[in-house]
């Protein structure tokens, strides 16, 4: 969260609006409320204290409703930030997944996280729809642009439909009498000669959206920038572009650059680590982590388990010897 | 018919010989056809002396004294023999001769129309056949053969006063009946016309009185009229070429009616022969045997050498003791049936059958015939042969008792398992359309009425299925077409209640309730749309309602047995509640299988962790649509990690593949493990984890001035098991249906305090603001005023101490 410098110079309700203090403190309330007993045993001023750490921190999203991911951009660019995190590796693979495979993954870390966002996302990416499956990368950026710009995304998306079929969109403040013209001729032309509407209607209709949008929105120059950079354009391909605008990736700040997106040394030191100890000793977890899990195994002794645990044993061996030949290389 | 005594005879045709002392011809006739026959039916008891008699009553109507001495009677008969092949001629030449000249002399001598009938006659020569009565009226008859015109030129006329009433014209070649002779003999009572021509029976419809009438071995096509011979009680028409059955309702003293070796194909118009004792049909070409009713008195059936294959109506022969079946075309038991009933059957054979290749064939008939029966294929029936069959029966009729009831069970089982197929479809269906419209609604939805299955026990069953139908409109029943979705849901409820009733009236435990089908498999719980059942150390359980069985108490023994559960159309989601208890109950539970579960998503999977020992999972690409994904093995293999699995879908798990699942899901884990705030992991994780995770925060929690890296550390000694313990299903995240009341009660609470405190918050920002603002003047106004208090010494110390006092 940046810490805003004139912070003094807001009243209280616009410091209030803009920082949604007001909202995290509801909700740490309300949650302190519906697991009193939790968190009383568990301290209510170290709750507090852990609550606001989290979200600075941006991992107080983690396994939360939706709803709550959803509310803030904060929260929304810490969900990303976490996706980012957790998946990266799957990235690394290389493997193209399909969409549900990534509603999937979303789920994991959301529960109730809705498909449709996802749909979504991939009809930013699959502009047609011969494959099923995207990359990683190409998923990331575009679910970033589709989750943390959603409402821009359905504005533009209204502006664009509007423009496609020939109306004047109302967000249009003063259409000048030229480009009115331009809009017609745009019409005349019709989207099925060439597709998309005419970039630069389209940029002056985004521009006064974002005049007096309340949401967050991406950085009006990057958005010239892209709608300067050709003549027409059409709305997945704005989108598409918009994801992979490093400026505005920059803006939300979740992600890292696109050359950098699945580098994370601190998780990959982490993750040897792991690796290396399931590798070793596949039961050691078990063993250290679940005592009643552990109890309870060894109450049901049988000639099953013994021999279960012989072939244990040789998948140890099997485990330690490929760790070595690795650790080698 | 007392005077009929049964015993062992030969075969066909034999019955035929009755009285052979005063019907010769016939008796020779049959002893012929005998011999043919016996050729190819193996023959174990030598021919017996013929001295099978017709009734007594027949002897008497018959009104022929057959133990009449008779002085000539070797001579007639050589007489009769010599006539018979020669022209006219002195009857005084000895019998030597006369044979020699008989077979020498015939070619010549053979007058026209007679049948080269050489054999039989050259065999009548022999002396053990002299059982004849004849007489002047056989030599007689001799005359009467050569010529119809020489027959009434001779003195027939004398012969038929001498002996009005019999006649034999055996072998005379005869076309027709010398009719305007046989006029005059209306009192005939025996007629023998065998080895002749004959293409009708027209001639002699006049013979009112005739009582026997042989035709055997004549061109006979059709028997119509024969009804006219109303007192006939023998007729012998074998060896003719009758086609049909007919004109025999007249007929209604008949005793004795022979048509064997016939072209006779079906059994008809017999029904009105009420007093037939012996009914002869062998050799002809009947298919079906049929049309007996009505046969009262019917003792003997001969149906040899035909080509029936199915027997039907024997049951209404209330005095059948013989049957003869052999030679046919029977091929199964089954085409017998009738002969079950038939009480009083003591002799039967149906050897030369397809049937009696058969290996039970023996044993079978034994049981199912009446216990009278004393010869089967000419073979004598012991007793201990009877006590065989009737144990084999016995456990014939078991086994069939018992496919039966398996059958039965088979084809419940089988609908069991289409409905909650059905059931599944219309169910998977619904939720399509929901997906589409407001899926978290629907979803709730779902998950509410199947958690509510696993926690009914008996006495609510009854009410569930009003719940489940409300998901499943399009269930169809398979025949019954239901179009309109409100229609089953009226429908399937009464059908429900009524499985549900029947295994509710079942006794608690599955072990008194098992049904026993095949081998091994044991039916738990049945109804219309779900099954459970067990083979060997598989548990199947298809449809929700299966799902009530794992409530039930369960042997110690069985429950151990078990080491595979397999679900079929049954959503997953209804499923975990039951995890725990089959962890529970089953502990030597090592596969999981699970087909057509709806299995969607990864953290659907998360829930199987609730399992603490299992070697393999299964989950069948079918319907579950978590399969397709390529991680979904990964996230099984990372998240069960504890249970070290040893195959998924049959695949064995490497130790590659479980490094590649800690690579994908590491990080994962690793970021849920360390990065979640503590507070909220108490209500993430299971009640065990939450309790030491509790310990090692109260621990810790004492120490002051505790940083947060701390508490990451913290993470890795809670361990890593929590990464993966965070990944539950369903979440603990998405509370319960709470009350809607006591939620906006609470926000209501929570807004109107946050309010206060931001009002508080702010004025005090605010004062502070002024404060900032005006402090330099405040300060400077203080020391000015300080310094001007202080500007005379003197007079400042005397205040002060005047101040001192004062106070005092």
């Amino acid at each position: 969260m940046k810490m805003n410098t004139d912070r003094f110079s807001l009243t209280v309700d616009e410091y209030l609006a803009e920082t949604n203090v007001l909202f995290y403190l509801n909700d740490a309330v309300t949650q302190l409320l519906e697991h009193k007993e939790e968190y009383t045993q568990f301290g209510v001023v170290r709750y507090f204290a852990e609550y606001f750490t989290s979200v600075k921190n941006g991992n107080h999203v983690l396994f939360r409703e939706f709803s709550y991911i959803k509310a803030t951009p904060h929260n929304r660019e810490s969900f990303i930030h976490i996706f980012w995190k957790c998946f990266r590796q799957i990235g690394k693979n290389g493997d193209l997944l399909a969409m549900s495979e990534y509603s999937s993954l979303l789920q994991l870390l959301c529960p109730d996280f809705p498909t449709e966002m996802v749909q979504n996302t991939a009809r930013i990416v699959l502009i047609d729809d011969a494959t099923d499956c995207l990359s990683f990368s190409d998923f990331i950026y575009s679910f970033q642009i589709q989750f943390y710009y959603e409402e821009f995304v359905e504005s533009v998306s209204v502006i664009y439909q509007d423009l496609l079929s020939g109306k004047n969109p109302n967000t249009v403040i003063v259409p000048t009498s030229t480009s009115v013209e331009q809009l017609s001729g745009a019409a005349n032309e019709e989207p099925d000669v060439q597709e998309g509407v005419d970039s630069s209607i389209f940029c002056e209709c985004i521009e006064g959206l974002c005049e007096r949008f309340k949401h967050k929105f991406p950085s009006i120059v990057a958005i010239k920038e892209i709608l300067e950079s050709s003549q027409r354009v059409s709305f997945y391909s704005f989108l598409m572009t918009l994801a992979k605008h490093e400026g505005v990736n920059q803006d939300i700040s979740a992600l890292p650059n696109k050359s950098d997106l699945l580098i994370d040394p601190e998780m990959d030191q982490e993750l040897e680590r792991l690796i290396a100890q399931v590798a070793i000793s596949p039961t050691s977890n078990n063993s250290s982590s679940s005592a009643a899990g552990q109890k309870e195994t060894s109450k049901k002794a049988s000639p099953r388990k013994s021999l279960h645990q012989r072939k244990r044993i040789e998948m140890e061996s099997d485990g330690s010897t490929e760790e070595t030949d690795s650790s080698e290389n | 018919m007392r005077s009929y005594k049964p015993q062992k005879r030969d075969d066909i045709g034999d019955h035929n010989n009755a009285s052979g002392r005063f019907l010769p011809a016939s008796v020779h006739g049959y002893n012929q056809h005998l011999a043919a026959v016996r050729s190819f039916v193996p023959d174990r008891a030598t021919p017996r002396a013929f001295d099978l008699r017709l009734s007594n009553e027949l002897k008497k109507a018959l009104n022929v004294d057959a133990m009449k001495p008779n002085p000539s009677r070797t001579d007639g008969r050589l007489h009769m023999s010599v006539r018979h092949v020669r022209a006219p001629a002195p009857a005084a030449e000895s019998g030597f001769a006369g044979a020699q000249r008989c077979v020498f002399s015939l070619p010549v001598a053979l007058p026209v129309g007679m049948v080269a009938d050489l054999g039989p006659q050259a065999f009548r020569v022999k002396p053990h056949r002299t059982t004849s009565a004849m007489s002047k009226a056989a030599l007689a008859h001799t005359h009467g053969s050569l010529t119809p015109s020489f027959l009434s030129a001779i003195g027939f006329r004398d012969d038929i006063t001498s002996c009005p009433e019999r006649l034999d014209l055996d072998r005379r070649g005869l076309t027709a009946v010398p009719l305007p002779d046989l006029h005059v003999c209306v009192k005939l009572r025996l007629l023998n016309l065998q080895h002749n021509l004959l293409p009708h029976l027209q001639d002699l419809l006049h013979l009112r009185h005739l009582v026997v009438l042989d035709l055997h071995d004549n061109r006979v096509i059709d028997m119509c009229g024969v009804s006219a011979l109303s007192s006939l009680r023998v007729l012998l028409l074998g060896k003719n070429r009758i086609q049909r059955i007919c004109d025999l309702d007249g007929l209604t003293k008949l005793d004795v009616l022979d048509l064997h070796s016939n072209q006779i194909s079906r059994i008809e118009h017999v029904s009105g022969l009420s007093k037939l004792r012996l009914l002869n049909l062998s050799g002809n070409r009947i298919a079906r045997v049929e049309n007996l009713q009505g046969l009262r008195s019917l003792t003997e059936l001969n149906l040899r050498h035909n080509s029936i294959s199915h027997v039907t109506d024997v049951q209404h022969l209330p005095r059948l003791q013989r049957l003869f079946l052999s030679a046919n075309s029977i091929s199964s038991l089954d085409a017998l049936a009738c002969l079950w009933d038939c009480r009083s059957l003591s002799e039967l054979s149906v050897d030369g059958n397809p049937v009696a290749l058969e290996s039970c064939y023996r044993h079978t008939l034994l049981r199912c015939c009446s216990t009278h029966l004393q010869l089967l294929d000419m073979k004598r029936v012991t007793e201990e042969e009877r006590r065989s069959a009737s144990v084999s029966a016995r456990k014939e009729d078991e086994k069939k008792k018992e496919s039966h009831k398996l059958a039965a069970h088979k084809e419940r089982r089988r609908l069991a398992i289409q409905n909650a197929a059905h059931l599944w479809e219309g169910l998977k269906a619904h939720q399509w359309e929901g997906l589409k419209q407001n899926e978290a609604q629907q979803w709730e939805g779902l998950k509410a009425s199947s958690l509510e299955i696993p926690a009914q026990n008996g006495s609510k069953e009854d009410v569930s299925p009003d719940n489940s139908p409300a998901h499943s409109p399009a269930q169809t029943n398979g025949n019954a077409q239901e179009t309109s979705p409100d229609e089953p849901r009226r429908l399937s409820p009464l059908t429900l209640s009524a499985g549900g009733l029947r295994s509710a009236s079942r006794p608690n435990s599955p072990r008194d309730s098992r049904f026993q089908d095949g081998p091994g498999v044991q039916s738990l719980s049945m109804s219309e749309r779900h099954l459970a059942e067990l083979e060997g150390e598989t548990l199947r359980l298809f449809g929700p309602g299966a799902l009530e069985t794992l409530e039930r108490c369960w042997g110690v023994q069985t429950a151990s047995s078990v080491t595979t559960v397999s679900f079929r159309y049954i959503h997953f989601d209804s499923i975990i509640p039951t995890f725990l208890r089959i962890r529970l109950k089953f502990p030597n539970l090592t596969h999981l299988k699970f087909m057509e579960t709806s299995i969607t998503h990864l953290p659907q999977l998360a829930a199987l962790a609730q399992i603490r020992r299992l070697d393999q999972i299964t989950v069948h690409p079918e319907g579950n649509p978590v399969v397709r994904l390529t991680l979904w093995r990964s996230f099984l293999i990372y998240r069960l990690q504890h249970l070290n699995l040893q195959k998924i879908n049959g695949t064995e798990v490497t130790m590659n593949d479980i490094t590649a699942s800690e690579l994908m899901f590491g990080a994962l884990g690793h970021v849920a493990a360390t990065e979640t705030p503590r507070c909220r992991l108490l209500l993430l994780l299971e009640e065990s984890r939450k309790r030491q995770l509790q310990f090692l925060l109260d621990g810790r929690g004492r120490r002051i001035g505790q940083s947060p890296e701390e508490l990451k550390d913290n993470g890795k000694h809670v361990g890593d098991g929590l990464s993966r313990a965070l990944f539950n299903y369903p979440s603990r995240v998405s509370d319960g249906p709470e009350e809607e009341g006591d939620a906006s009660q609470r926000s209501a609470m929570v807004h109107q305090y946050l309010r206060g405190l931001v009002h508080r918050a702010s004025s005090h920002s605010v004062k502070g603001e002024s404060l900032q603002k005006i402090w330099p003047s405040l300060f400077s106004e203080l020391v000015r005023d300080c310094v001007l208090e202080m500007r005379d010494t003197q007079a400042f110390r005397q205040t002060c101490l005047r101040r001192i006092t004062h106070s005092k």
